[in-house]
Parts: C-alpha cells; structure tokens; sequence
C-alpha cells in the first residue's frame, strides 16, 4: 500500500560568477513570496585550536552594518518590507536567510551583497557582539540544565579537535579574539567563492540573474580558504563519564556513537534505525519505556549529519527512583533487537512513507527549499540531489539496517554519560579534571529547569527548516493574525 | 567608490507588486448541520483536515477546569474499534499526522498525509472525534502527566503572570482560569469524558474544513459517509459574564524569592475579535510593540538593553480581550522598566504616529500576509479561526485593504480608548524583596502574592504563632516529595529552629519573622557535601507555604501544616 509519488523534478538553474559565487535559482511563482538563503562553507570545523566559536561570533558580526547598511538596519530593512530573517551556524556551515515579498527580491540581494563586500569589522562592534555572545552562552547553554553534557558528549565520542568543539565555543577563546584576527576571517571565508546563494519563489529567473550579476559580480575572490581534516580514529575518544550538572533537577543519561559521514549508505541505514528507535509516539523506545514500563519521562534521539564522521544518540530523563542502570541495560538490549532482527514489513513501510511525507510537505515552503539546495550545492554542488536523495533512503533494505545497527551501534565502542545533579562545588572539582570545561558556573539564581526538549547536537544550529514545523499541531490560545508567521526554531543572532 | 558603483548607497525599491491570489474556499452544510469548507490545493499530492469544534475551555464545568483540553488530548488514545496503539501505528504506517488539542475558544483535531492516504486518514480522524472510548488507563497517565507538567509549569515565571493577568482581568469570565488543578485533574474521571463528549461534541457546533488535493464533491460526499450518524446537539450560545470594569491602576506582585528576572505585564481591557476596531488596534500594536523594530522593543532592547525583547499583545478572542505590554527584565531595572513603558504606553496615546511608523506597520502586515499562506497548515489555520471567531467569509480577500485603510487618526482614537495606563493592571513575577520598591513609584496599591497565587497577609493581620512543629512536603521539580519537620523554638525572645528529614538535621541561622513571613539560612548534606540554603515561608493559621533554595539550584516549593 506504499505509494509511488510521482513528483514534477523542482525546476533548477545553476551557475557560478566569474568570482565563484555559486547560484541557484528555483523558479515557482504560485506565491508572491521569495525565499534567499546564503551559506558560507565555514563552521565550527573550520576552527583552530585557541579560536573556538569564531564561526558563530561572526555570525553575529555580519549584522552589525557595512558600507551603505547601518548597524542593526538589515532587521529593520526586512520587517518594514514584510519578510522575516535569521542566520545560524553549524559544524559544517554558517547561513543568513530571509523570505519576502516577491517584489523586494532586489532589497535581500542589496543586503546580502553589502555584507559580503564591506562588512563593518571594527573593534567596537566585535567588543559589543563578543559581549552578545557571551550573554547568549549564560543564558542558552550555562543556564540551562542539560545543554553542557550534551556539549562534552561531542568531546567524548569525537578524537579530532575539529570536530569534537562546540560551535558556541570556549570563553576564553572569545576574548582571546583581536581585529586582525576576525578580518583575517572574514576575508578568508566570506569570499564569494567560499559561498552559495540560493532563490527560490515568485521571480523572473533572468532577471535575477541579472540582479546577482549587478550585486554580487565585482566582489573580488579570494585565495581558496585551507583544507579541512575531519577525519577521526574508529574508536571514541572516551567512553564512560559522569557529568556533573548544577542545573540539572534530576539524573538523566546521553548514549553517544559514532556513525560515517552522511550520502554513505550507511549512514542512511542508521537515519532509518533511529526513526524507528525514537522518532513519534509509534516508535519502539516511547513504546517500551513511556508507555510500557513507565519508567522515563521522555527519551528521546537524534542523527548529527555531518560531511565527515558523523553521531548518534540517544538522550533518556528517569522517572524519579527508577535504576538507571537498568535502563540502559534494557535499551541497548533493544538495539540488540534490531540488530538480531532486520525491521519488519510494517516498519518498512512506516519508514518509506513518512520518507515520502517529509518529502513532499517539506516542499511547500519556498525557505525550506532555499536552504535544502544552498546545502546541496554547498556540500556536494548538486542541487539536484533535493529531489533524488530521498531515492537513496528509499533504497535501503530492512537488512541494511540491521547490518549497519550491528556494526556501528550494537558495539561497545559507545559512550555513556550519565548526568548527577550537583551542587557546583561538585562541579567544578569536576570539571577541572576534564580536558574542556564545558562552561562557566551556572547562575546561582536561575529558573527552575523545566523536562528539557532533547538537546539539540549543537544548540545553536538547526540544519534547516524542520519538516515538524510546518506539521498541523494544536491551537494556540490567542488567534493569530494573517500576518504573525510562525516563529523559527533555533536561535538566530538577533532575535 | 566608484561612479557605477552608486547604486549601493540606497536600499533598491521594490519591483512592481505581484498579485497574490487568495484561495477561494467552497462551503456547504450537512443535514446534520456540520459546515465543510474546502479549498482544492493541487500543487502537491497532499491533504490537510481539521475538525474545529466551538467548545473550548471557557466551556469547562465550573468544577473541572482544563477538561477540554485533556479530553481533546485523550480523543486519539483509543476508540471503541481501536487501542492507543493501533491509532499511533496506523497514523505512523501512512507517514501522517493526527493530533488534538484546545484553547478557551475551540477544539482541533487536525490530521494531514499524502493524498494517497486520504481515505484513510479520515476515517481514523471520524473515529477519533466520533467513538473515543477513554479507556482508563488513558485517562490515568494522561492525568499523571498533566499533573507533571502543571508542576513544571507553576515554576516558570511566564506561567504565573498569565495566570495572575488572566484572572485580575477577567474575573468572573471563563478567560480567567488558564489552567486545572491538581484536585481538578482528580475529578476529571472517564465518566466525566463520555459525558462532557457525548453532550458538547455536536456537529452543528463544527466545522470540518479541508485543503488539498481533493474534489469538492468527492470529499463532501465522503464526509457525508462518515459523519452523516453524528447526532445534532444543542447549540451553543456563549453567555458568559462579562469581565470587570478596571478604574484604577493596581499593582500584583508575585513573589518569587531568588528570581533572577522580572516578568513585567502591563494589561488593560481590550476587544474582542469581530470589534470594528480590530484593524486600528492591529495597525497601534504594530507600532508600539508586536515586533523587533516596534517602539517597545527599540527602546527597552536595543536602546536601553532591560531584556531580551519587549512586546505588546493584542490578545482578541471570542467572548473578551486584552491589550497587554510585556517584558522579562533583569531584576534591577524592574523601575527602570516601568518608567520606560508607561513612557511609551503614554506615548501611543498623546502623539500621533508618524507617516514613516504607519507607513512601515502597513508594509509589514501586508508583506508578511502571503508567506503566512504559503503551505496548507497556513492557509487551514486562517479558515479555522474565521470560522471559530465569527469572522467574515472574505476575511483573507479583504485583509490588506483593512490594514491599508487605517489611519493615522484612528490609531490614536484606539490608543486612548484602550490603552489606558491609569487603569492598567500591573503584574510583576519576581524576587519580592529587591522590586518591592522598585515598583511603588509606579502604584502605590500592591497586593502581593506567593506563588500558588495566595494573597500573602497583608500587614495588621493576626500574626500566626509560628513555634512549635511543622509537618511540610518539599517538592522536588520531577514529583517527588520529601517530607520534612520544621521545628521553630523562641527562648528569650531570640528565635531558633532545625529542619529535620531522612538527609539528617539541620539547624537555621539568621532567622527573620515579619509578619507571617519567615526567612533564615542552613546547610543541608548532599552526599557528603555541605551545600548553603535559604529557607522562606509565609504562615498562614495552622498552615504554611515557602520554598527551599540550594545554593545555586532552582528553588524547591513546599507546604505543610502545624504537627498535633
């Protein structure tokens, strides 16, 4: 009863300015709306030891004005347009977006274009943005029960430096950065040739061409940014630690793995296995722990998609007095389970066709397009592959899930982290036996923790526009106007 | 800069506007009085249902607050044919989506899939809101965990404010209560499901509305087919008391000891959602506050840097309104926050906008309209909610220009009339002792509160005698309760006390009583570490509430009473 979805292919044109701007534009012009993502090919990989959190602090820069915008203005620009914007960065990538009416097309390539050619790296705004980011690590990852362990399970499964830090970075790595150190930055990475420029919705394809042309044309290239190497040791770095957390109200447990990079085979398998382990009220996990024994308040699980050697995980909060020893026990007998015994025809058929749903749904949003090609281009410089990927995930067989689940997840090669609710003494004895320590000490007058959403991989960072969000949920309390768009996840640098 | 380079010194203007085209939705009525709207969406193979029925919270008995919502919650837990199992692994082998849930106004179940599912994704909702079958160990874990999760909710501060400004301002209207009880939750038993179910789930209180890609005709007579048995019920008709009359400016401090921020809320009584003065309110709100370069935020963020953002709230439902002027700030300029706001709140009303605010305001609501239309949740949401509030059919096609049409002078003619700060209630969450004063420029009538919402004594009152033993629970964030003597002992006048439980005895020092307001500091063994605590607690007769603070840990409540 599985239905082949018969999609038109998603109109493409691609090309690359003479600077090495890549471009993709996706006409539709069913909405008058436009949707522009740009994604510079620089994340917290890119960082050097001693430089942590230099992606996303620049994230923040980029919207402290440049030649002809005013500080704080590019916000300002889009609302008095009627368009909504953020940015956000990631392990692999740091993008800027924003969707408006079809008519001010011209208004986001102004914008855009300005901060790529003269952006305004003065000592004065990176003090201001440095300030701005060490607030938002207070109050989105030291505050906040949970989101430090989930850091430091990075440090435990990931040997390569590159990978294993945060994008948020250290403190003293923050203030450690000069002027020449961010100009050095941005002239290395924020160069036409290190970035993708997608557009997506109502406009005239060779108009835009034209536009880019216009403002993107005589931004000068520069040297191609050094080489990055990911690449890691097939054990995790270490495999069993307790974290000691002041915010956290009760105890609570991350089991982390390594997994191949994402577009391996793999790699899909185990995308698939975790949908079944942990994703919706029909998975086996929710199943056997929330509903059946009881026993967690939530569990929870995640994929980290990265270009290179990649995670999994699997985060679990006990009910209180429950032996958490035991679930784990009966956790990793599950993955036992579907390692032993491939998927059956009904979770196949589950998988395949909220594949094709996710799919199709995401479709409808003309930002969710932009950013899905800029990562396509950016990473593999196939555009392409947003309409064919899911044919690679349809492709894999309730074998290869097993086989991939028995070789990189049902293996000792793993990493507990149990959470122990502490006093900060406690933890800060702790930690300072740990290579990172994953911040500064909790406020001591912050808000009482509520079950906390699964910590995202790297809070800061969702990929892309989550297919959930633009599933129907429940009504909000108040209506909402026409004009009130949904809010984004994640966190942008302003808003 | 160069000659050809001069066109980067000026934001570009805008292309000729594209014409949007709103979706033109087919409507008809069953016999049984269920309205269908339809609109035919054929861009992808996609379908979206909901199912919105006009009984939401303010509907809930008297007795059994927060019944809606659990119920609708409860509708895809089990059906007479089907357990909760079954729905959530049918629901999953479609790759779609069916959820349920309620506000004060109505009740949704939504479910969406591939249109190749889309048979089969109506039948299953039809089953759901017409047969749940409220099995009772449903009814058990979903009451376990809304009893959870009111716990954690009653320790965030946004919870307690709009608790606080739902019932100063709505009084003896539904609206006022925002959440159940735990006692509440007790009495909300399966017999009580079946019977608010079978009297308040009718079809002429609904409407079933469909985007997608379907046939009108098609999905009508499909929906005949599944829901032509449902039995037509009493109509309601909302008579809800009306909300109080504000006169005067009062302030309502909720305290809660340690809180590192201050939850303001400013509120005056507003309109509801068919008002003829929704457009200029939409049009005022833009301006002073419903978004990161209204005035409310350039001054309190950007300008002054109080809080993370400042807003306004144009909260119009159904039966009542508010207009409301929010911010979280940092405890210290609580003050500063007030003067800031009742600066602009004073603002909006003795000035007139300027043609660049309106101008931008206009630009934005109608910018922002079309994405907001973009994808079929979108585009269904908006028909919900013109179905749900009574707005017109043309809502959509006539949006923008009621946005266009509003003036300058209009704008100000609402700003007086509802914005009126000399009758504003003031709600503040926070650490009582540090924005007492801070607050008491702005009003001089404070009524201050516990947490649980409890009018704490006022000064005068018959202090408690407070020494001897209490019994008290100390709740724990994930439900557990630690019990605990609190023993309190006066010799010369000079008070002492211990607190005893299974973690060993500790005695307090530092002892404060004011009032029925008790305060002293201890150390409590936590694995064999000595951590500092403040205790608070307000006595009140043969009872006592507080809380219990760990050196930076989140503060734990408790209550209790006096020990025969």
């Amino acid at each position: 009863m599985a239905p082949t979805i018969q999609l038109p292919p998603t109109p493409l044109e691609q090309f690359t300015l003479a600077n090495g701007l890549r471009v993709v534009l996706s006409q539709d012009n069913v909405v008058p709306v436009v949707s522009i993502a740009v994604y510079y090919d620089v994340g917290s990989r890119n960082e050097k030891e001693g430089r942590t959190g230099f992606a996303h602090l620049f994230e923040h820069m980029m919207f402290q004005g440049s030649e002809n915008v005013p500080k704080a203005a590019h916000f300002q620009y889009i609302f008095n347009a009627g368009g909504t914007m953020n940015g956000t960065t990631s392990t692999e990538r740091t993008n800027y977006f924003e969707t408006l009416p079809a008519n001010y097309l011209p208004l986001a390539f102004w914008l855009e274009s300005d901060r790529m050619r003269s952006l305004k790296v003065t000592q004065e705004n990176l003090d201001n943005q440095r300030n701005a980011v060490q607030e938002e690590k207070r109050l989105r990852y030291d505050n906040q029960p949970y989101v430090n362990a989930f850091l430091r399970m990075n440090e435990l499964i990931f040997t390569n430096q590159a990978n294993a830090h945060s994008t948020i970075g250290s403190m003293e790595d923050l203030d450690a950065a000069t002027i020449a150190d961010v100009q050095e930055f941005f002239r290395i990475y924020y160069a036409p040739n290190n970035a993708v420029i997608s557009v997506v919705g109502d406009f005239d394809k060779g108009q835009a061409r034209e536009l880019i042309e216009k403002y993107f044309g005589n931004i000068p290239a520069q040297q191609t940014p050094p080489p990055v190497d990911v690449s890691e040791t097939n054990d995790v770095a270490i495999k069993n630690e307790t974290f000691y957390d002041p915010l956290a109200p009760a105890p609570a447990f991350v089991l982390g793995w390594k997994i191949p990079a994402r577009r391996t085979r793999d790699f899909y398998a185990l995308s698939l296995a975790g949908s079944l382990l942990f994703d919706g009220d029909s998975s086996r996990l929710y199943q056997k722990f929330v509903k059946g024994d009881e026993s967690v308040v939530s569990i929870e699980g995640g994929v980290d998609e990265r270009r290179g050697p990649s995670a999994f995980y699997i985060f679990a909060l006990p009910k209180p007095g429950e032996e958490i020893s035991d679930i784990q026990a009966k956790i990793f007998a599950e993955i036992k389970a579907l390692a032993k015994e491939p998927p059956s025809a009904d979770e196949m058929e589950k998988l395949r066709n909220s594949l094709a749903n996710d799919s199709v749904r995401g479709r409808q949003s003309t930002m969710y397009r932009a950013q899905r090609l800029a990562e396509y281009t950016l990473y593999d410089s196939q555009p392409g592959l947003f309409d064919t990927e899911v044919d690679q995930y349809l492709s894999i067989t309730a074998q290869e899930i097993s086989a991939a689940v028995a070789r990189y997840v049902d293996v000792e090669n793993r990493v507990v982290l149990d959470i122990i609710p502490a006093s900060v003494e406690e933890s800060e004895t702790e930690q300072a036996a740990s290579p990172q320590p994953p911040g500064e000490p909790n406020q001591p007058t912050s808000p009482a923790p509520q079950i906390p959403e699964v910590p995202p991989s790297e809070p800061e960072s969702p990929r892309h526009t989550d297919v959930a969000q633009i599933k129907p949920g429940t009504p909000s309390e108040q209506p909402k106007d026409p004009a009130e768009v949904p809010q984004q996840t994640g966190s942008g640098p302003v808003l | 800069m160069s000659q050809q380079e001069n066109f980067r010194t000026q934001p570009p203007p805008p292309l000729a506007p594209r014409p949007i085209t709103i979706p033109t939705p087919h409507e008809t009525v069953l016999a049984n009085g269920l309205t269908v709207v339809v609109v035919e969406d054929k861009r992808l193979p996609l379908v979206s249902y909901r199912l919105a029925l006009a009984v939401g919270g303010a509907y809930d008995p008297p007795t059994l607050p927060g019944l809606t919502d659990l119920l609708a919650g409860l509708l895809p837990e089990g059906t007479e044919s089907r357990t909760s199992r079954q729905i959530a692994d049918a629901v999953a082998r479609m790759g779609a989506s069916l959820s349920a849930g309620a506000n004060s106004d109505y009740t949704i179940v939504a479910a969406s899939a591939l249109s190749h599912f889309s048979d089969d994704v109506l039948e299953l909702m039809a089953d759901v809101i017409l047969n749940p079958s409220f099995p009772e160990n449903e009814v058990d874990l979903a009451r376990q965990n809304t009893k959870e999760s009111l716990r954690q909710q009653r320790a965030q501060p946004s919870f307690l404010a709009s608790e606080m400004v739902a019932r100063v301002m709505f009084g003896d209207h539904p609206y006022s209560v925002v959440a159940p009880t735990p006692e509440s939750i007790d009495r909300s038993t399966r017999d009580e499901f079946v019977k608010f179910h079978r009297q308040k789930f009718a079809p002429n209180n609904a409407v079933f509305i469909v985007v997608g890609d379907v046939k009108f005709e098609t999905i009508v007579a499909r929906l005949e087919a599944l829901f032509s048995g449902w039995e037509r019920g009493e109509k309601l008709a909302p008579n809800f008391p009306a909300p109080p009359v504000r006169t005067r400016r009062q302030a309502y401090l909720i305290d809660r000891p340690g809180s590192a921020q201050s939850n303001i809320v400013i509120a005056n009584s507003g309109i509801v959602r068919t008002n003829p003065d929704y457009f200029p309110m939409l049009l005022m709100h833009t301006v002073l506050g419903a978004t990161a370069s209204s005035r409310l935020f350039m001054n309190l963020r950007e300008e002054k840097g109080y809080t993370y953002g400042a807003y306004s709230n144009l909260d119009a439902r159904r039966s009542a309104g508010t207009f409301r002027a929010t911010a979280e700030v940092r405890s210290v300029v609580t003050g500063d926050s007030l003067k800031e706001f009742f600066f602009e709140l004073d603002r909006i009303r003795n000035d007139k906008v300027s043609e660049k605010e309106i101008a931008d305001a206009k630009s934005y609501l109608t910018g922002v309209f079309p994405v907001r239309l973009e994808t079929q949740e979108g585009l269904i949401d908006q028909l919900v909610q013109i179905k749900m509030l009574n707005l017109p059919n043309q809502y959509l096609e006539t949006y923008r220009d009621n946005v266009q049409a509003v003036t300058i002078e209009q704008i100000q003619r609402v700003a007086q009339e509802y914005v009126k700060p000399d009758q504003a209630a003031l709600v503040v969450v926070g650490d009582g002792a540090s924005v007492l004063d801070q607050i008491k420029p702005y009003c001089a009538d404070i009524e201050t509160f516990n947490t649980a919402g409890k009018l704490k004594a006022s000064e005068g009152s018959a202090p408690t005698e407070v020494t001897g033993s209490w019994t008290i629970n100390v709740d724990t964030p994930l439900g557990q309760s630690i019990p605990a003597t609190l023993t309190i002992e006066r010799a010369n006048g000079i008070l002492s006390g211990k607190i005893s439980s299974d973690m060993g005895n500790a005695n307090l020092g530092e002892i404060k009583l004011e009032s029925n307001s008790f305060q002293a500091q201890t150390s409590i063994e936590m694995d064999g570490h000595a951590v500092a605590a403040e205790i608070a607690a307000q006595f009140d007769g043969e009872t006592l509430m507080g809380t219990l603070k760990l050196r930076h840990s989140p503060p734990l409540s408790f209550r209790g009473e006096k020990a025969s």
